[in-house]
């Protein structure tokens, strides 16, 4: 530790992150200001922007079609798909962890839909969800139902696309299955010997010990599937009945194809601020659950 | 011990259920992909198709020219895999080694970004591009990872040179080598694991970006996989056996590298667990 604070040591540090500062100068500070002011403008994009003060706030807050079964349908997908998910990747991660044959393979077969194009997951799945030859549809008929329009039913498109991201899961399976594997078998032991069952050892032992990286796994996966946009771009194209209007996807429509910058950027800005409300929230919440060893 | 083997079996068989139904959009997209349109459209649909169908690729080639997506879609992503993996690198070394005024301020501004999400300021950044004349092309899509290679690589890299001892790079100064020496040619190779993590899941990144080539690339010839695969799907709307074979053609690249850099894929994302 001996490294001492010199003028040339700063010199050098500034130049090894003058590209990380530029990054965050030009990627996010100054976009942040720029999404601000957009904002306050009604802008086509192809001519120069005019003053529209807080017009476009008005708009979706009153008056806007779009927003409000925009947020219903981010927050509707962004929840099932996190709790759901982790749910499911604890689970499994639960299941690997016992004494499995092939436990290796069984790994990479859970990991591996994480790194599947999002394109290729949504072509697939759209295809198993077809509603006269998917075959979804036939697993429901031989256990005796009727076919299920999956997407293209405002009750199941959302609930059909969460089942879709939660295959995706693999990257959590594999934290929680590491972080599992560092809970020490003593502490385990110790219930046993104590009288307590599989559950105790669940509630007393596991799941506090693995609070923190279930509370890494819930953050980032809020701030991804709040920002959802494959399914919606690629399959339902927001239907049906905006029901799949994703707000990413939102933006994009009312930015690129119809060319509403200003009021996109109003989207964008109360976006970013509700997410950063969350997270906020996230974090304040996380205090009361989560357990670092020696606190 | 009665139960415990019991218990034993019942969490194999669900493994081996939940794993078949992990594997079964593979083997589904595979077996569609291997069929006739006749074959694909019959009810109840059949698990197999009677001669697999491998001219499905060849029809799909002419209307989806993979190489030339494939050729696309590398120019984007090798040059960003190296300026993602070049100045996180150069950012975590300052950040892990050297000590400046404004350290703890900046760096907790880079754990702060993490947090933002990207798709709130697509809009600027896009006029950004606009008012530079190069919103059109490839340049928006492989700049960005030259400025700081992400808020989370930085962060990995920065975790991992804190485990190294700093009794090599202060041998090294002793011996009269400068920061750049330190860490190019001490540290790098002592970092290997987590660049090779780094470099894979850039790789993936960039392989599967949808929304950024949507925005900045409109020639169809220029199109990367992803978004060739999107308009195929598009406009291709019943061929579903052309469909499915450009899509395992658009899948089989990534599965291909895990399979080959599974160790270092696993191990990237314990440390990105871990590490938080």
């Amino acid at each position: 530790m001996t490294s001492r604070r010199s003028l040339r040591t700063t010199v050098a540090a500034y130049i090894f992150l003058a590209p990380a500062i530029l990054g965050l100068l030009f990627l996010t500070v100054l976009p942040i200001f720029g999404v601000a002011g957009i904002s306050l403008t009604h802008w086509s994009g192809l001519e120069a922007p005019s003053w529209a003060g807080f017009d476009n706030f008005k708009t979706i807050f009153t008056s806007d079609m779009f927003f409000g079964p925009s947020v219903k349908a981010t927050l509707f997908f962004a929840f099932g798909s996190v709790v759901f998910g982790t749910v499911y990747a604890f689970a499994v991660a639960m299941l690997l962890d016992q004494k499995v044959p092939a436990r290796g393979l069984f790994r990479s077969i859970f990991f591996l839909p994480y790194i599947v194009p999002s394109i290729g997951t949504a072509v697939v799945w759209g295809w198993m969800y077809e509603s006269n030859f998917g075959v979804f549809n036939y697993f429901l008929n031989l256990i005796g139902m009727d076919k299920v329009k999956w997407l293209g039913d405002d009750l199941t498109a959302t609930p059909a696309l969460v089942v879709m991201t939660i295959w995706g899961v693999g990257n959590f399976i594999v934290i929680f299955l590491a972080g599992l594997q560092g809970v020490p078998r003593t502490y385990l032991e110790a219930v046993e010997i104590d009288g307590g069952n599989a559950w105790h050892k669940f509630r007393h032992v596991t799941l506090p010990l693995m609070s923190p990286v279930i509370f890494f796994n819930v953050l980032m996966s809020v701030i991804a599937n709040l920002q959802v946009f494959v399914p919606a771009y690629s399959i339902t194209r927001g239907g049906p009945d905006n029901t799949t209007l994703y707000m990413v996807y939102l933006m994009f429509r009312e930015s690129f194809q119809r060319n509403n910058f200003g009021l996109v950027a109003a989207y964008s800005l109360v976006f970013f601020t509700a997410v950063g409300a969350l997270t906020a929230l996230l974090f304040g919440f996380s205090k009361s659950w989560t357990f670092f060893e020696g606190e | 011990m009665k139960t415990h083997n019991r218990s034993n079996i019942a969490v194999t068989a669900a493994v081996i259920v939940l794993g078949f139904l992990s594997v079964f959009p593979f083997l589904w997209m595979l077996r569609s992909s291997l069929m006739s349109n006749l074959e694909i459209y019959q009810y109840p649909p059949l698990m197999l198709p009677k001669t697999p169908r491998f001219d499905n690729y060849v029809y799909a080639l002419t209307a989806f020219p993979f190489g030339r997506y494939l050729l696309n879609t590398l120019t984007i992503t090798i040059p960003s895999v190296f300026g993602v993996l070049l100045t996180s690198t150069m950012a975590a070394y300052a950040f892990a080694r050297l000590d400046f005024p404004g350290r703890k301020p900046l760096f907790a501004l880079v754990i702060a970004s993490m947090l933002m999400p990207g798709a709130a300021t697509i809009i600027p950044i896009f006029k950004g591009w606009t008012l530079l004349g190069l919103s059109n092309g490839y340049i928006p899509l492989i700049v960005p990872a030259f400025l700081g290679g992400g808020a989370f690589n930085i962060f990995l890299c920065r975790q991992f040179l804190m485990t190294i001892p700093r009794d090599l790079d202060e041998a090294a100064i002793i011996d009269g080598a400068g920061n750049i020496r330190v860490l190019f040619q001490v540290l790098l190779p002592l970092i290997k694991p987590v660049l090779i993590s780094i470099g894979l899941f850039t790789f993936i990144l960039y392989w599967n970006d949808v929304l950024g080539p949507l925005i900045y690339i409109s020639r169809n010839e220029q199109n990367t996989i992803s978004q060739a695969l999107a308009n195929f799907r598009a406009g291709y709307g019943t061929d579903y056996k052309s469909i499915m074979a450009a899509c395992c053609m658009a899948v089989a690249p990534v599965v291909g590298l895990y399979l080959v850099g599974q160790r270092y894929f696993i191990e990237g994302i314990v440390l990105s667990g871990m590490k938080s």
